[in-house]
């Protein structure tokens, strides 16, 4: 635990280092860095430690304190999730401390540096604090030190707007935890989570507040469908390495608060698992669809975030189905399915976005639609970003497709096991679309961005940034191919941590679940296989080729001899005949011209639900302006007289 | 791996450019014509993989990757299926995801290198092929999911190599309609008429074919034997599924796997011959049909334990 406090010490350190020896910048940038890579290191081990099965002191601090004391621990679901936040932290830190360096113009960098190091340190606290105190504290300062790494670039109206919508929602969602566990500590006898835990049956009918607070105060940070609102806007706003850890890994601390709330709380109730898995259904059909609309590539990697929360949710919702029907093999599979997608994501959406930040640097836009022809120019950036497309979409050999795998087991045993749960076997159909539709959208990208020719003169000069900026996305590549080729690296940890929050013991999770345990060794077979018949194949055809040889040629215009660039297929046309299968719920306008199409893609449920919303709730608020005067004497009025209605009510119905 | 499972493989692997030629000659003695021979794609792969190819000067190296990709992985996704009536010889739990998985990948890769091109006639081949792929995406999960269901098991091999006697029976209805969602996915996943029409001469009509327009030589030989390999493979899935052939040797088992498949090409012909291509906008209202049977299959399955 000493390591954890110095790492997180180091991390924040980093920061402060790089406000001090601003006056030195290639200085303040090497300690900034190396500072972070230790604190980092630091706070990884124990968490390795624990994820390798074994066990680290829990510290309990400021024992005296009113609410218990303030108990910090590392036990499997934090050790998981510390991996996450470091693993996909640390790259983005490193990236960022280039990305950063050349945007001096649009804010401060090192402030910049100093909220994203907070940011880590937030998160790093967040994931361990065991009581609740120190758990909102870390929040709070999580939520805050993210808007101001959102808004770097406040000059910008979006911007600002985007981190304005962010602070809100952040803010709606943090009140509501302080309902959820004000709810619950009301019935326990302190404050820390063991506390709570052991108050969990004496809930009665706060159980069902308990869980729907739950769902709504952590969702809002997930950024399920309809909690999302805020999603796009504010990550595509920050810069990349931001939006990296945002949509990687800050996001992620909605469903460490679920989990944590079931571990809790035990065996949820069916009508909570199977909104769960509804809402994680719609969660990932309409993302990926919202998605499918967009050609900002921030905005559409944005709500990818979205539909792989989804995908999270229906392995959560399988997860809790099989705690709710007493199917134990269904709570082992989709928790642990839950989880190890929870990793997944953060290591290819980060990768993702540091691609995308590579890409912004390179031609200073984010439309698709001016992009195209990057691979010649940019050939690692795009091999990274292939790496991370094939990844999200879930196939294999990466890592994308083992956690989805499980989700799918997970699904396909749920038609097996004689419960109500029968019926969620029809989520493979929803987690099949959400492939197929999660596939064209990423051919979508990966085609406009990179092949093809250049849509305009910046794309048509870029070229690949400094190694500063491709080595971080090359070691998160690493890591997918890693767990996508040896799955066996992750499966048993993830099924330990799925024990953990389902109550039963590792080994026994391990016994039940040993098919998915040693199909993981036949999966690297799959992937060794798939590489040596390819590579057979491709070497014959190199074989046939150069016995009679290659010509070069424009391509086949079925007889049209001056083909331009414009007249490629773009990224409105790609995704248009998918939307208009699913009609207006994608919420795009077309615009046809007889020489042009485009489309506009709208975020419905903030345009169409949240804003009318804030407008009349601002509407009713201003009615309450002429109390507020200005005039410190009224004031002090307002406050005697509350401490006076306070003391009336506690003097007439006040316990003796 | 035993005898038979080699057997089957290096069968389907060696017959599955028939497949096609079995489709072509059903059509053309429907039509009252002569038509090319039953082994004309073998020929055809013979003389493409003795020409050169000409490449376009647009494309990197994706487009060149992207045939062995495609082939690569078709080859792999059949060591999964149990194709001698016992065992696959690739076999573990949720493999049905991997196969499914693998065909996905080489379909990313085809549609990655037609993008490559920048042809606007093989963007829009690989848009319709991407958006009709999503679709079939929940009808394949669904019916696997039924074979799942009646089978209590998620792995191809218990689902497909049935031994099931006296429970066949009971499961029989159901699998009778998860055959009829089969068989429409067929057609529809291998870019055959009603959804796709492989003998159309005009680029705006085409889907796949349009989208592999600028290979030609080695790489397009790869594109057409995986695509025949690919169709082989789904025939197999519904003789599978429609033939119990647990009662069967090896060799009769894999005689009947061989029979099942020239009929799959003998019905992909006589549709053929009697549909007309639907529009594109009806297209995925035939692929929501094939969901819509298979939840019927799966509740059948689910009701009668």
């Amino acid at each position: 635990m000493i390591l954890l406090f110095a790492g997180v010490f180091l991390l924040a350190g980093s920061g402060a280092a790089a406000v001090w020896l601003r006056r030195w910048p290639r200085l303040a940038e090497r300690a900034y860095l190396l500072l972070a890579v230790a604190g980092a290191a630091g706070a990884m081990w124990p968490a390795l430690r624990v994820v390798g099965g074994g066990a680290v002191e829990p510290v309990r601090l400021a024992t005296g304190v009113p609410g218990g004391a303030w108990v910090f621990a590392i036990d499997p679901l934090s050790a998981w999730f510390l991996l996450v936040v470091l693993g996909a932290g640390l790259a983005a830190l490193a990236y960022g401390a280039f990305y950063l360096a050349a945007e001096a113009e649009h804010g401060s960098v090192p402030l910049g540096r100093l909220v994203f190091s907070l940011l880590l340190a937030a998160l790093v606290l967040v994931v361990t604090a065991q009581s609740v105190v120190p758990f909102l504290a870390a929040w709070e300062l999580m939520a805050l030190s993210g808007y101001f790494a959102v808004v770097f670039d406040d000059r910008q109206d979006d911007t600002r707007r985007a981190g304005l919508v962010y602070l809100v929602a952040t803010h709606a969602g943090t009140l509501l935890l302080f309902l959820l566990f004000g709810t619950w500590g009301s019935h326990a006898a302190d404050l820390t989570f063991a506390g709570l835990a052991a108050a969990a049956h004496q809930l009665g009918d706060a159980r069902s507040l308990v869980l729907a607070l739950a769902l709504l105060g952590f969702g809002v940070k997930a950024g399920f469908v309809p909690l999302h609102f805020w999603l796009p806007e504010a990550h595509a706003a920050a810069p990349s390495h931001v939006s990296a850890i945002m949509s990687g890994v800050v996001i992620k601390t909605g469903i460490y608060g679920l989990l944590r709330v079931v571990t809790m709380l035990q065996l949820p109730p069916a009508w909570w698992a199977w909104t769960v898995f509804l809402l994680g259904a719609a969660s990932a059909v309409l993302g990926v669809l919202w998605a499918l609309a967009q050609h900002d590539v921030k905005r559409l990697l944005a709500y990818h975030s979205v539909e792989n929360i989804g995908i999270i949710l229906l392995g959560l919702g399988v997860g809790a189905l099989g705690l709710a029907y007493r199917a134990p093999l269904l709570s082992v599979l989709g928790l642990a399915g839950a989880v190890l997608h929870t990793l997944n994501h953060a290591l290819f959406k980060s990768l993702l976005f540091l691609g995308a930040g590579n890409v912004v640097r390179a031609t200073g836009t984010r439309e698709l639609e001016r992009l195209g022809g990057l691979a010649r120019g940019m050939p690692i950036t795009w091999a990274v970003f292939l790496v991370g497309s094939a990844a999200i979409v879930g196939l294999p050999p990466l890592n994308g497709f083992v956690s989805e795998w499980l989700v799918f087991q997970a699904m396909f045993q749920a038609g097996v096991s004689r419960t109500p749960a029968e019926l969620s076997v029809f989520g493979t159909a929803v987690l099949g679309l959400v492939g197929g539709l999660a596939l064209a959208c990423f051919a979508k990208v990966c085609g406009v961005v990179f092949l093809g020719r250049a849509r305009s003169e910046a794309g048509q000069a870029a070229r690949e940034v400094t190694p500063g900026y491709v080595i971080p996305g090359i070691a998160l590549a690493v890591a997918c191919v890693g767990i996508g080729v040896w799955p066996a690296l992750v499966l048993a940890p993830a099924l330990r941590v799925a024990a953990f929050v389902a109550g039963m013991p590792p080994a026994a999770a391990l016994e039940l679940a040993r098919p998915a345990v040693s199909a993981g060794q036949r999966i690297a077979l799959l992937a060794a296989l798939g590489v040596v018949v390819s590579g057979l194949l491709w070497w014959l055809r190199t074989l046939a080729l150069r016995r009679a040889g290659t010509a070069a040629a424009q391509t086949w215009g079925c007889g049209y001899a001056r083909p331009t660039a414009r007249m490629q297929y773009s990224a409105s046309s790609f995704a248009a005949p998918l939307l208009a299968v699913f009609g207006p719920v994608t919420g795009v306008r077309e615009v046809r011209h007889a020489s042009s199409y485009e489309t506009h893609a709208a975020n419905l449920v903030l345009e169409r639900g949240v804003l009318p919303l804030w407008r009349v709730l601002r509407a009713a608020s201003d009615r309450l302006r002429p109390i507020q005067h200005g005039r410190l004497q009224l004031y002090l009025l307002y406050l005697v007289a509350t401490v006076s209605l306070l003391l009336i009510y506690l003097a007439v119905w006040g316990s003796p | 791996m035993a005898a038979s499972q080699v057997l089957a493989l290096a069968l389907v692997l060696v017959l599955a450019p028939l497949l096609p030629g079995v489709i072509q000659r059903t059509k053309s003695v429907l039509a009252g014509r002569q038509g090319p021979p039953v082994l004309q794609l073998y020929a055809d792969l013979a003389r493409l993989l003795r020409k050169g190819m000409v490449s376009s000067t647009t494309t990197s190296l994706a487009f060149r990757v992207a045939p062995a990709v495609f082939a690569g992985t078709t080859l792999v996704a059949a060591a999964l299926l149990p194709l001698d009536g016992r065992a696959a010889p690739l076999r573990f739990a949720g493999d049905v995801v991997a196969f499914a998985g693998l065909l996905a990948l080489g379909r990313f890769a085809l549609v990655l290198a037609a993008l490559d091109t920048g042809s606007s006639f093989e963007g829009m081949g690989a848009s319709r092929e991407a958006t009709f792929a999503a679709l079939v995406e929940p009808g394949l999960f669904l019916c696997f999911a039924a074979l799942g269901v009646a089978t209590g098991s998620t792995s191809l091999t218990p689902m497909l190599a049935q031994r099931f006697g006296a429970d066949w029976a009971a499961a029989a209805p159901a699998l009778v309609v998860v055959g009829a969602s089969l068989s429409m996915l067929t057609l529809a996943e291998n870019g055959r008429v009603p959804v796709d029409d492989p003998a159309t001469h005009l680029e705006l009509t085409m889907i796949h074919e349009v989208m592999i327009l600028d290979h030609s030589g080695p790489d397009l030989a790869l594109i057409l034997y995986a695509g025949a390999v690919k169709l082989a493979l789904f025939g197999a899935v519904l003789v599978s599924v429609l033939v119990p052939r647990g009662g069967f040797g090896p060799v009769g088992s894999i005689l009947v796997l061989v029979a099942g498949l020239a009929v799959v090409g003998v019905g992909v012909g006589l549709v053929e011959s009697v549909m007309a291509r639907l529009r594109l906008s009806r297209v995925p209202q035939f692929l929501v049909a094939t969901a819509v049977l298979s939840t019927f299959a799966i509740m059948l399955l689910l009701s009668a334990s």
